[in-house]
């Protein structure tokens, strides 16, 4: 069955995703995190065609990338609308709890690699 | 030609009534609700304060329709109401209102889906939950020749109204085509007609909102799971291997959109002859209950091959209104069992908290 959250909470100041899934469990995603692995097709092609890499000199950014708003795709995956106008990636539960990032997760994870 | 007999020489009448129950006459128990007495026919509407099985509600009809005979009222109707489990509450900004949401559902076409959702929302509607039907159907809409009526949608304040039939809300696409055209469209015009059947649509005050969907796994049925929290899902099919094989498909596609499988509805599951009265099992039969066995899914019930169905089908009279027919009785049971499992199926709907 689908992971499910709880709650999902978008948290201003800590710069991140907060999930609490139905069975416990807690996720926290910094923005960045989430917007490096956006799943939508865009983001996906770009990823393959040339890995993102820091740039000297980031001036023309507008300040650190957050989401402007969220919301439920049905009953199973979150849209996030970020700061700087892209939407189109559907983050689904499983996607999400797959990416979760704390610590017994990503011991998880390496075991499986 | 008979006397005239005033509505309380009928009220008279039902207090020799009683439930079998309660052991107490329907009218002490607060059970007629109205009593209309016209020049041809006598209407009685009863609320129970409880559900009860369908059999003992069609035996409580019965016997009204003997009390009130005997004292010469014209062709006696009787109309009972039974209340249904409160269903959960479906969160969605488009549908505010609307209690829990249904799809009806299939693999393959033919298998008698559009019938089932009409009749679902009827026997619904009987048990006294205030019902509305979704035709997202948009190539092939069949609900409006099933429900039967010839009126039309009409815009009151920005907002469509939808008509109603039989007591039920109804909105489809075959109310705003002529019947010799079609609908030609691609999948973003689909999902256009999906949101504004939902959030221009009048529904008001629902507690099931039951929606036909097309056959298969494609656009509508996306544009649907993305947009609302579906409650659940009822699936279709008949008995045959081959029906159950793409029915599968279905019930995969509704997991992978974590939207709970309600059930399993077996539709065509038999046929008795008229002539003989010997049980005919065209398509096999019991499959779609092993089936729904093995995959752990709660099977609803199983509705026969009946020509009644097709003709009252085609006449826009749907089956379930019929009062003591067996194939009514047979939609009765499904939609209490539909009932059970919505009141069931109340997993919550994530909370979205902005800080």
């Amino acid at each position: 069955m689908v992971s499910t959250p709880r709650t999902i909470r978008l948290h201003g100041e800590g710069n991140e995703l907060v999930i609490e899934w139905a069975d416990g469990h807690h996720s926290a995603f910094s923005y960045q995190y989430l917007r490096d692995r956006c799943p939508c097709a865009t983001c996906l092609d770009t990823e393959a065609a040339a890995p993102w890499e820091p740039g000297p000199l980031p001036m023309f950014g507008s300040g650190p990338l957050k989401p402007e708003k969220a919301e439920l795709v049905g009953r199973y995956a979150l849209q996030i609308y970020w700061s700087d106008g892209h939407s189109t990636g559907i983050y689904t539960f499983d996607y999400l709890r797959d990416l979760c990032p704390c610590d017994g997760c990503e011991a998880a994870r390496d075991k499986v690699q | 030609m008979s006397k005239r007999v005033s509505p309380q020489q009928v009220l008279e009448a039902l207090k020799g009534v009683e439930d079998a129950a309660q052991q107490k006459d329907i009218v002490s128990l607060g059970y007629v609700k109205d009593v209309e007495v016209a020049s041809d026919r006598t209407v009685i509407v009863i609320e129970m304060k409880a559900a009860a099985p369908p059999k003992a509600n069609s035996q409580l009809a019965a016997a009204i329709r003997k009390a009130v005979e005997a004292i010469g009222a014209p062709k006696v109707e009787v109309e009972i109401a039974t209340p249904s489990a409160a269903p959960p509450k479906t969160q969605s900004n488009l549908i505010p209102r609307v209690k829990a949401t249904v799809a009806v559902a299939s693999g393959k076409g033919g298998v008698g889906k559009s019938t089932v959702a009409a009749n679902l929302a009827v026997a619904l509607y009987r048990q006294g939950a205030k019902v509305g039907l979704m035709d997202t159907d948009v190539y092939g809409p069949s609900v409006p020749s099933l429900m039967g009526g010839k009126q039309e949608p009409h815009v009151v304040e920005g907002k469509l109204e939808p008509p109603v039939e039989w007591g039920i809300k109804i909105i489809s696409m075959g109310y705003f085509l002529p019947q010799d055209e079609a609908v030609i469209w691609r999948g973003p015009m689909l999902h256009k007609t999906i949101q504004q059947f939902l959030g221009d649509v009048n529904w008001g005050d629902l507690d099931y909102l039951v929606m036909d969907l097309p056959p298969g796994t494609g656009d509508i049925q996306l544009s649907l799971s993305q947009t609302i929290p579906l409650t659940g899902a009822v699936i279709v099919s008949t008995p045959q291997d081959l029906a159950l094989d793409v029915a599968w498909k279905a019930i995969a596609m509704f997991r992978k959109l974590n939207i709970p499988i309600l059930g399993i509805v077996e539709n065509m599951s038999y046929y008795v002859c008229p002539h003989c009265g010997v049980r005919e099992e065209i398509f096999g039969h019991g499959g779609a209950r092993e089936a729904a066995d093995r995959l752990g899914i709660p099977f609803l019930g199983e509705i026969p091959l009946d020509p009644k169905i097709r003709i009252q089908s085609d006449a826009g009279r749907p089956i379930a209104l019929d009062l003591n027919s067996p194939l009514a009785e047979a939609y009765q049971a499904v939609a209490k069992a539909l009932s059970d499992q919505v009141s069931r199926a109340g997993e919550e709907v994530p909370q979205i908290i902005t800080e």
